[in-house]
């Protein structure tokens, strides 16, 4: 027997023992009445040909491998950022048991939300009493500042009304009526998580901004957009926003929140948004977002309140920090400090001392939309191609937005942008149009194993790295280890291409 | 006089070598590199030159006796690439410590070690590598490794280079005088022919002599020895039967290719493989080489022809880059690398030498210069690391070809680089090499970070103090840092 009690095997070893290789052989040859293994591989060989490519980009209905989650996960993340904030989610709770694995899976921390755990009677009747007992229960047992309420299909297809459902629990002394319940509609069959994180946000400022006169003042709001890199990102951020000495709020900050230390006491809420000053936020002079796509309903917003806005796509890179930066001294009139210029500079001289490695590189890249479009810049920037840019969630006007900005490089000029399309479509465009390099989150290791195209992991979600979103890709900083990233894959490769000992290991060389 | 300096003094005194014909007696005495000056920085140690110039020999095991940190730092950094064997590479030293310095303990373990080595890896030889605190402990190298070889029935060399015995150049060629004291002529093959040829002073590096090997080859020719790159012992202890040499990097081993002439009575002529007309030069002076010493006097028709064939065939392959390089301003910082071919073909894609160094070229080398470059004042004897650091700062050069040790001379001036010496990932070898040298030319000066690097911050006004091109008080004050650098240290191969 292949397994013994002196020494017990793991699947992994114990499946590859002849016994148990004996064992499939024998029930795929009696039992299973497959194809023959010619006619399997003759199918996985046309999955890689010009002409599946054309029938898998001309499917209409079905979605394979889509990479884009829905809207009540980004109105998780969303008020995971703000001071000690329960999410609860009025629907089913196996929906919440999703958000609270997918965020924990990937920043390696303990997610906190609730359902209003909706079964059959509330689907029939309505979900009001679930969230009159739901609110209260998740008052007196988690004790939280604020309720941030969103949504799930269920609740959405039988169309529960939040606000005058909240009202009705206030009124039932569910929490007292003072208390703070922002709240989103956020069905998963509209838009993607970034759609619902713009939600979640807006509804968490308009809770607490409507009806208030506006005072302006000279700070700036910034909101940071859904990021599973926001344990790094933000931190940097803020060390760069003290480093010019600019007054400043962060609307939605979950950097703490997903970021606990273990010394002993479990924080179930720790940093984010205090709820005071995303009140006095509104007296802001302007608010920016660093996601556009993330935050179209906010900005317009703020707008409407007065504010002035200004939107980024995630700053990564050299220009794409140095647009941040300028606008930041523009609006708060701090001027951009010597550090920073040096900062820049170091950048600017590592990807000089890299760039031989890099140029001619081509990548394909996706993830949300304004990820998709820093990522394409930032490879620009090191003399790469992106040869395919896609985003399951990015949209037409997306599309015609990233377009020039390719066009404007001899590198991204033959790129193509695939909004809409899902990671099945990228796997056809993999084998027909090869590149170098892929760069996405971890649900691309399957497109890895199947075209041998390696991964570069830089977006959310990453489950099978550890600790990568502890470390910021925005700002000079972040590029920098953007940087060694990609690096460090290509060194990888040279390194395995030539690591065959007496056949390949000639260029196995030491300094690279 | 010691035996060191000695030595060192007759190979001060290189009849071959053109630059030291020129000298005085005095002047020859200082010997071709000039003293180091404490406190200054400089380059590599006779050591490091020997172990250069030795360890390509692919099948061979190499042993440094001393300390740890001698193997230790110098481990694997050279990039010659090896067909088959790959002991080359692994790391034997006798990591002497403490009390076998004080003891006295340093000949028993070293002759331990080759003991070790003979038994578990059975190398053809062991060249063994004396170093500062074996040479100064006293350690009988000779005498450990004559017995070591008798025991052991395997040939053992001793390498006396230690470190203090002078510059990495030196060690260079006392590599070569332990080649031919211990293994050139210690064996005679048995498949002697008239087409016999060496190669000396190719390292093979990532693997470029491979694009020139099979012109070679092609022409009938075999090659005896590459000495040192991708060689076997065998045909280095064989190497004397050969009927032509060609010398590659003479500023290395001309003392080898000389010896080797006056003890076996092979002629050698000194040549290139980079660039075209060099690789031509190269295959049709080994031909005649061979016609001189009674080869069939067809090799030279047979050659001609490969030649016209080989040169259509890289024109035409290089013809696309004119549209995107030509006008282009390259500075050659190209040391010990002889280049005027490179010149030539660049200046035929249409790119403009504006600076190349002469101070390693013959006479004969100038008069090509001046042929070839429109303005005499472009050739330097050679250029202050301050001096190439305006040059660069003040936009004169869209791109510097050197070794890594100006690289960064080149990055803080905001200009383009490309490596052409030892460290470098991509063969410019023979006329394939040539083409890949202009591709990669290419793709340095076309990458986009250039804009950056040369840009200040966008927020940067004219006036702010940023290190614009134009700003000459910046240029002056950066000069500064390199000042007290010498040409020597900066100096390649």
């Amino acid at each position: 027997m292949p397994q013994s009690a002196e020494k017990v095997l793991d699947h992994a070893p114990l499946f590859r023992e002849p016994e148990y290789q004996a064992m499939f052989a024998n029930k795929k040859a009696m039992f299973e009445c497959g194809v023959a293994t010619e006619a399997v591989d003759a199918q996985s060989e046309y999955t890689k040909s010009w002409d599946y490519r054309e029938k898998n980009l001309a499917r209409e209905s079905l979605v394979v491998n889509p990479a884009k989650a829905c809207q009540p996960l980004g109105a998780v993340f969303a008020a995971a950022g703000f001071e000690r904030t329960m999410s609860f989610v009025h629907g089913s709770q196996g929906c919440v048991a999703y958000y609270r694995s997918h965020l924990s899976r990937h920043f390696k921390e303990p997610c906190s939300a609730v359902s209003s755990s909706m079964t059959e009677d509330a689907a029939v009747f309505g979900g009001l009493n679930n969230m009159v007992d739901g609110l209260a229960n998740t008052y007196a047992l988690y004790e939280p500042k604020m309720i941030a309420v969103s949504t799930t299909c269920m609740a959405e297809v039988i169309g529960d009304d939040l606000q005058s459902f909240i009202q009705t629990a206030k009124d039932k002394k569910s929490v007292p009526q003072e208390f703070d319940v922002p709240f989103a509609h956020t069905p998963a069959f509209v838009g993607s998580h970034v759609d619902g994180y713009d939600v979640m946000i807006k509804g968490t400022l308009e809770h607490f901004w409507k009806g208030v006169e506006r005072k302006p003042n000279g700070r700036i709001n910034i909101v940071p957009g859904f990021d599973g890199f926001c344990v790094g990102n933000n931190r940097e951020l803020k060390r760069v926003l003290d480093l010019m000495g600019v007054d400043y709020t962060l609307i939605s900050d979950a950097s703490d929140q997903f970021d606990t230390p273990s010394d002993g006491e479990y924080r179930m809420y720790d940093g984010g948004t205090k709820l005071d000053d995303v009140k006095e936020a509104l007296n802001s002079k302007a608010t920016i977002s660093l996601q556009h796509w993330n935050t179209r309903k906010t900005l317009d917003y703020a707008a409407a309140r007065g504010q002035d806005t200004a939107s980024f796509h995630y700053p990564m890179g050299v220009r794409a920090t140095d647009e941040l930066l300028m606008k930041v001294s523009e609006l708060s009139g701090k001027a951009i400090p010597e550090a920073l210029r040096l900062e820049r500079g170091r950048l600017v001289d590592a990807m000089a001392d890299s760039q031989a490695y890099l140029h001619g590189k081509k990548y394909a890249i996706y993830g949300d939309p304004d990820f998709v479009t820093a990522m394409a810049r930032f490879v620009m920037e090191t003399g790469g191609e992106p040869v395919h840019c896609l985003a399951t969630n990015g949209t037409k006007h997306w599309e015609e937005e990233l377009r020039p900005i390719l066009d404007a490089s001899p590198f991204g000029k033959d790129g193509k942008i695939w909004a809409g399309k899902d990671l099945w479509h990228l796997r056809s465009l993999l084998f027909t149009e090869p590149v170098d390099f892929l760069i996405g989150s971890s649900y691309g290791k399957y497109l890895e194993r199947d075209t041998g195209t390696p991964l570069i992991r830089l977006t959310f979600p990453i489950f099978d790295r550890h600790h990568h979103h502890r470390f910021p890709l925005w700002g000079y900083q972040g590029a920098l280890r953007v940087l060694t990233t990609i690096l460090d894959k290509h060194f990888d490769k040279y390194d395995h291409d030539t690591v065959i000992a007496g056949k390949t290991d000639y260029s196995f060389d030491l300094t690279r | 006089m010691s035996s060191a300096q000695q030595r060192a003094q007759a190979l001060f005194n290189e009849p071959a070598c053109d630059t030291n014909k020129a000298k005085d007696a005095t002047a020859r005495k200082k010997g071709c590199s000039k003293p180091l000056t404490p406190g200054a920085a400089a380059g590599g140690c006779a050591f490091d030159g020997a172990k250069i110039v030795l360890q390509p020999i692919t099948d061979a095991a190499h042993l440094i006796h001393g300390a740890l940190a001698c193997e230790g730092n110098s481990w694997d950094n050279r990039g010659s690439a090896s067909s088959g064997p790959s002991l080359w590479r692994r790391s034997f030293t006798t990591d002497l410590t403490e009390l076998d310095v004080v003891m006295g303990q340093g000949e028993k373990k070293l002759f331990k070690a080759i003991r070790e080595i003979v038994e578990a890896h059975r190398p053809p030889a062991v060249f063994v590598y004396s170093t500062c605190v074996t040479a100064l402990i006293g350690d009988d190298l000779d005498a450990v490794c004559f017995r070591a070889a008798e025991r052991f029935g395997v040939p053992v060399v001793p390498v006396h280079a230690a470190g203090f015995v002078g510059s990495k150049n030196l060690g260079n060629k006392l590599a070569g005088e332990a080649l031919l004291d211990h293994v050139i002529g210690s064996v005679d093959p048995d498949d002697v022919s008239d087409m016999d040829v060496n190669i000396i002073g190719e390292f093979n590096l990532v693997g470029e002599f491979w694009a020139v090997k099979p012109l070679i080859e092609a022409l009938g020719m075999r090659i005896r020895a590459c000495i040192p790159g991708d060689a076997r012992y065998i045909d280095v202890a064989g190497a004397h039967t050969a009927r032509a040499n060609m010398m590659v990097c003479s500023t290395a081993l001309i003392n080898l290719a000389r010896k080797i002439e006056e003890r076996w009575g092979i002629p050698f002529f000194e040549g290139s493989f980079y660039g075209v007309s060099d690789t031509s030069d190269a295959l049709r002076q080994l031909a005649r080489l061979l016609v001189d010493q009674g080869a069939d006097g067809e090799l030279l028709v047979r050659t001609e022809a490969l030649i016209a064939e080989e040169e259509r065939r890289v024109w035409n392959r290089l013809a696309p880059y004119r549209e995107r390089l030509a006008g282009k301003r390259v500075l050659l910082n190209t040391g010990g690398v002889k280049s005027w071919s490179v010149v030539a073909a660049l200046q035929e894609i249409g790119m403009e030498i504006v600076g190349t160094m002469t101070k390693k070229s013959t006479d004969e080398d100038k008069e090509r210069i001046k042929a070839l470059l429109k303005n005499e004042k472009h050739a330097f004897d050679s250029l202050a690391p301050r001096d190439l650091y305006a040059k660069l700062a003040g936009g004169e050069a869209d791109i510097m070809l050197s070794g890594g040790r100006t690289q960064f001379i080149a990055l803080k001036a905001k200009t383009p680089w490309l490596d052409i010496n030892q460290e470098r990932a991509y063969p410019y070898a023979g006329y394939d090499g040539m083409v890949e040298l202009v591709k990669r030319i290419d793709l340095e000066i076309h990458n986009p970070i250039w804009a950056q690097v040369r840009e200040p911050a966008p927020w940067m006004d004219g006036a702010a103090p940023s290190p614009t091109t134009g700003d000459a008080d910046f240029v002056a004050r950066t000069r500064k840092k390199f000042a007290s650098a010498t040409v020597d240290e900066m100096g390649e191969c």
